[in-house]
């Protein structure tokens, strides 16, 4: 229910005109922001349930990964529809065009993918083939991240650019990442 | 090349618009309860702005730019604008520039000139006639508006201080004031924030020195009280609240051509046909209307400044 307190406020700003002169900007970054944070969110469940022993706080990956994905699809959207008003030519040169648009979509395939298969039935159906495939996670993260890093105006490799809010993500999947290491993972269970 | 060569832009009528027409118009606007602005933002304007630092709206609706653009809301340009030294959040640089001191001010004009003079903003404000020009203004980022400046041509102000021979580009200085500015202090930017311009380019009719927006002076957010304003190149290039003018004989350093060059060129002209990575530079978003329209090639002054770069080519040099 959380999850969409943040689509609540973004509907309730749209239709106020608190968006801004700028409102597709404002949507399209907002959507994208709640994507990556819900996408960390969703990825923080195992690693606290293990240390902390919070069964209740480990289901919540599920919902909080398929908002993530609810986000980013609407983040695209913003960009799609109310942006390029769906003329698909010029949103695919776009694409084309601007790699980190590419990295965006390709992270949003896979959140989709995942979405869609998230029902019980998937699970069943797939086995164990389910788990590998929702492995995947891991790498719509790494896109996103990537994806955020090229978003930001300035130079990446001279670090001269607004880049606190895509470094803190990045160092924040860095270390959900060495929590998963299987020997880091093993201690954690302990 | 020859410097001194430009070619001159006549006034569109109704460019030049007396305040008390403005104020009729206000008058009028507000019997009729229409902001010139899209609808998602007219219905909340009145209310929405009223506790904000926006100041109270001017009518856009007594003319257009010589393409028949309608203005953009004064509200809009005064609210939503990049000056990175205070923070780069366009929605809320108004409430965080309110505070900026731009009274006394002056300008230094110097480098390669026989004339070197240091200009209060009273100096420049009755020695150079203020003229209204209404010019289209593009942000790399991808969003436009339609702006009514007052101000003079730059040729004016650099005919004063005399350029040498040697004198090739000009090379302009905004303000730093840490304790005034927030993002100043963030190291994220090696500010003082720098441009420049060929010299050519300086001395075009089109380029001027704005020191208002709608008969009003400049804002702080808007680049108070004396800022550069080049029509046909990105937003950028109008480098606000400016301290010093130099004339150089070399290209000078410019922040975000300095930050990212193969990004931000040097003379980071309009141009459709250049794309960005990160924003379309084919189409662009008018502030205030909804949908994207065709960004124009020199943002639509391409009769006009075409000739200055004959013979360059503009993948290369953009």
């Amino acid at each position: 229910m959380i999850s969409l307190l943040p689509l609540s406020i973004l509907t309730w700003l749209a239709l106020t005109g608190w968006l801004g002169f700028n409102p597709v900007e404002t949507a399209q970054r907002w959507t994208g922001r709640v994507a990556v944070i819900w996408l960390l969110l969703s990825l923080t469940c195992t690693p606290l349930n293990k240390i902390f022993k919070l069964p209740r706080i480990g289901r919540l990956r599920k919902p909080l990964g398929l908002y993530a994905a609810l986000y980013a699809a609407l983040h695209f959207a913003a960009f799609a529809v109310w942006d390029y008003g769906l003329q698909l030519d010029t949103i695919w040169l776009e694409i084309l065009n601007k790699p980190f648009i590419l990295l965006g979509l390709a992270a949003l395939v896979i959140l989709s993918l995942l979405a869609a298969t998230s029902f019980r039935y998937w699970l069943r159906k797939l086995g164990k083939k389910w788990f590998r495939l929702h492995r995947l996670v891991y790498a719509a993260a790494v896109l996103v991240i990537l994806h955020y890093l090229l978003s930001v105006k300035g130079d990446l490799f001279s670090l001269r650019g607004n880049y606190l809010p895509p470094l803190i993500a990045s160092g924040i999947l860095l270390l959900l990442f060495i929590l998963r290491i299987p020997p880091v993972n093993r201690l954690l269970g302990e | 090349m020859n410097n001194k060569k430009y070619h001159s832009v006549p006034i569109q009528p109704g460019e030049v618009t007396p305040k008390n027409i403005y104020n009729s118009r206000r008058q009028f606007l507000k019997q009729m309860g229409v902001v010139g602005m899209g609808a998602l933002l007219a219905s909340c304007a009145p209310q929405g702005f009223s506790d904000n630092t926006l100041p109270e709206e001017i009518p856009s609706d007594f003319g257009t730019d010589e393409l028949g653009n309608s203005l953009t809301s004064y509200q809009a340009i005064a609210g939503y604008c990049n000056f990175y030294e205070f923070t780069t959040n366009k929605d809320n640089v108004d409430e965080l520039a309110q505070d900026f001191v731009t009274d006394p001010w002056s300008v230094e004009v110097g480098g390669l000139v026989d004339n070197p003079q240091t200009f209060s903003l009273d100096d420049i404000l009755e020695t150079f006639d203020q003229q209204e020009r209404i010019y289209r203004m593009r942000c790399v980022e991808g969003w436009s508006m339609v702006i009514p400046w007052v101000g003079f041509p730059l040729k004016q102000l650099l005919a004063a201080v005399q350029p040498t021979a040697d004198a090739r580009y000009v090379a302009f200085q905004s303000a730093l004031v840490p304790d005034q500015m927030d993002g100043a202090n963030s190291g994220m930017f090696p500010f003082p924030y720098l441009e420049g311009l060929r010299l050519d380019e300086a001395m075009h009719d089109l380029t001027i020195l704005a020191t208002g927006i709608y008969d009003e002076p400049l804002l702080p957010q808007n680049g108070a009280p004396i800022r550069l304003v080049v029509p046909w190149k990105y937003g950028f290039k109008s480098i606000k609240s400016i301290v010093r003018i130099a004339l150089v004989p070399d290209q000078p350093p410019t922040l975000w051509n300095t930050i990212a060059p193969q990004e931000y060129g040097f003379y980071a002209n309009v141009n459709p046909s250049v794309d960005h990575p990160r924003w379309s530079q084919a189409t662009e978003r008018r502030i205030g209307e909804t949908g994207r329209i065709d960004t124009l090639l020199m943002n639509g002054y391409a009769e006009e400044v075409m000739p200055l770069y004959e013979g360059m080519d503009l993948t290369i040099d953009f």
